[in-house]
């Protein structure tokens, strides 16, 4: 698992770690039942205070995305594919809302900014 | 013993400049702790009197459970001080300054020693009245910490290192906070070091308290909206207590607000507007923090 934080920029650094699990959770690079570097090292990589790293395992414990065992680093949870499907949409969501602010930001039509999506998500395919 | 150190209403004042103006600070767990604050606002003075070294005018100090005007051998030998004036025994060379030292305590922890020398890169033979102020920065923060303090307090530690050797420090400090469960108070100006490893910040400005927070909880807590209008122009001024600062020209803005999330979608449908979010880093926070007084 690669994690990169930016601890100038603003967002807490726990959350920064949050958001790149719940990602690398719904986009399949982080596996169930995939353990997860224990805080102290993960902490110790970083080069961030440890108590950051807990905040944010402590976090992702209580959205079921971590599994915590006695004496032993994080798993990744098993979850049912429907709630991983669920997961994925709302990255996508979170992701798409600047973009949505941007479109009324410069009077485009819904439309036309769907059509533009469509047409980058087809470049990628080739 | 239930905080590390703990200040009630402590106030100095020296003629007629008050230095520190009724503090009531409470410290404990291991932990991270920025002291911040513009030059003159107490920062050092405050220190000081954790340590012992000036006794409060009114209100109280205490540190590691004992008035810090009493503290002895027994919690001296867990107590790291790394002050701002750094004053050594200039005729010893470095390694006999530290043996020097570690005769004062029970334990001293000679492995640390010795990697710390090396990551440091400070030789062990030179003569400490040789060298440079960072290389005695270095050989300060090096007699704080090998008898493994529970408490260790830094008065501007890095003002004089390279970012190589600061990035090493920091990470040395984090190691302190997760192997000896340490508590540590950094005071700097170098705001992006702090930022990297605090996680509680204490800010001082004219020897009063202004934030006393977990850094998290300030990032949180203030951010910077980039306003633009669909429907005309903008009010010339925001008067909504939420907003301590703000630029507004014609049909954009850009606001600092305090506390703003649950403000946004009322704030958006009011003015009939597009609202950017952008939060701030502990650099951008800083002029807000001290004074409460601020522009975009």
């Amino acid at each position: 698992m690669i994690l990169v934080v930016d601890p100038h920029s603003g967002i807490p650094v726990y959350r920064q770690i949050v958001e790149q699990i719940r990602f690398s959770v719904a986009s399949g690079l982080l596996e169930p039942g995939e353990e997860i570097p224990s805080t102290r090292a993960l902490s110790a990589k970083l080069g961030v205070n440890p108590m950051t790293v807990s905040k944010a395992f402590g976090l992702l414990e209580e959205d079921g995305v971590l599994e915590r065992r006695p004496g032993r680093p994080h798993v990744v949870r098993r979850r049912r594919g429907k709630s991983i499907h669920a997961t994925r949409l709302e990255q996508l969501e979170q992701a798409l809302r600047p973009v949505a602010t941007k479109t009324r930001q410069l009077d485009l039509e819904p439309d036309t900014a769907v059509q533009i999506f469509r047409r980058l998500l087809e470049d990628e395919e080739r | 013993m239930e905080f590390v150190f703990e200040t009630n209403g402590l106030t100095k004042r020296f003629d007629e400049v008050t230095a520190l103006d009724r503090v009531d600070l409470k410290i404990g767990r291991p932990s991270i702790v920025g002291l911040l604050g513009k030059n003159g606002s107490g920062k050092t003075t405050l220190i000081n009197h954790l340590m012992g070294l000036q006794l409060p005018g009114e209100g109280s100090v205490t540190t590691l459970g004992r008035p810090s005007a009493e503290l002895g051998h027994d919690e001296l030998i867990h107590i790291g001080y790394v002050p701002q004036e750094i004053r050594l025994l200039d005729w010893m060379t470095v390694e006999q300054h530290l043996h020097y030292v570690s005769c004062f305590y029970p334990k001293w922890d000679r492995e640390r020693e010795k990697r710390l020398l090396d990551e440091l890169e400070l030789e062990a033979s030179k003569p400490v009245g040789a060298l440079s102020t960072g290389n005695l920065q270095k050989l300060a923060v090096i007699l704080a910490v090998c008898h493994h303090p529970h408490l260790l307090v830094l008065d501007e530690p890095v003002s004089d290192l390279d970012p190589i050797v600061r990035e090493k420090l920091l990470a040395f400090l984090l190691e302190l906070l997760r192997e000896d469960e340490a508590t540590i108070l950094v005071s700097s100006h170098v705001l992006r070091d702090v930022e990297k490893v605090v996680d509680w910040v204490v800010c001082l400005d004219e020897g009063r308290v202004v934030t006393d927070s977990a850094l998290d909880e300030l990032k949180e807590r203030y951010s910077r909206w980039r306003v633009v209008s669909k429907n005309g122009d903008l009010p010339e001024i925001f008067s909504e207590p939420f907003v301590i600062g703000q630029e507004v020209s014609g049909r954009e803005a850009c606001l600092l607000v305090e506390n703003g999330a649950s403000q946004i979608d009322a704030f958006r449908s009011t003015y009939g507007a597009e609202i950017v979010e952008r939060p701030l880093n502990l650099e951008e926070m800083f002029p807000v923090l001290v004074q409460k007084k601020s522009s975009c």
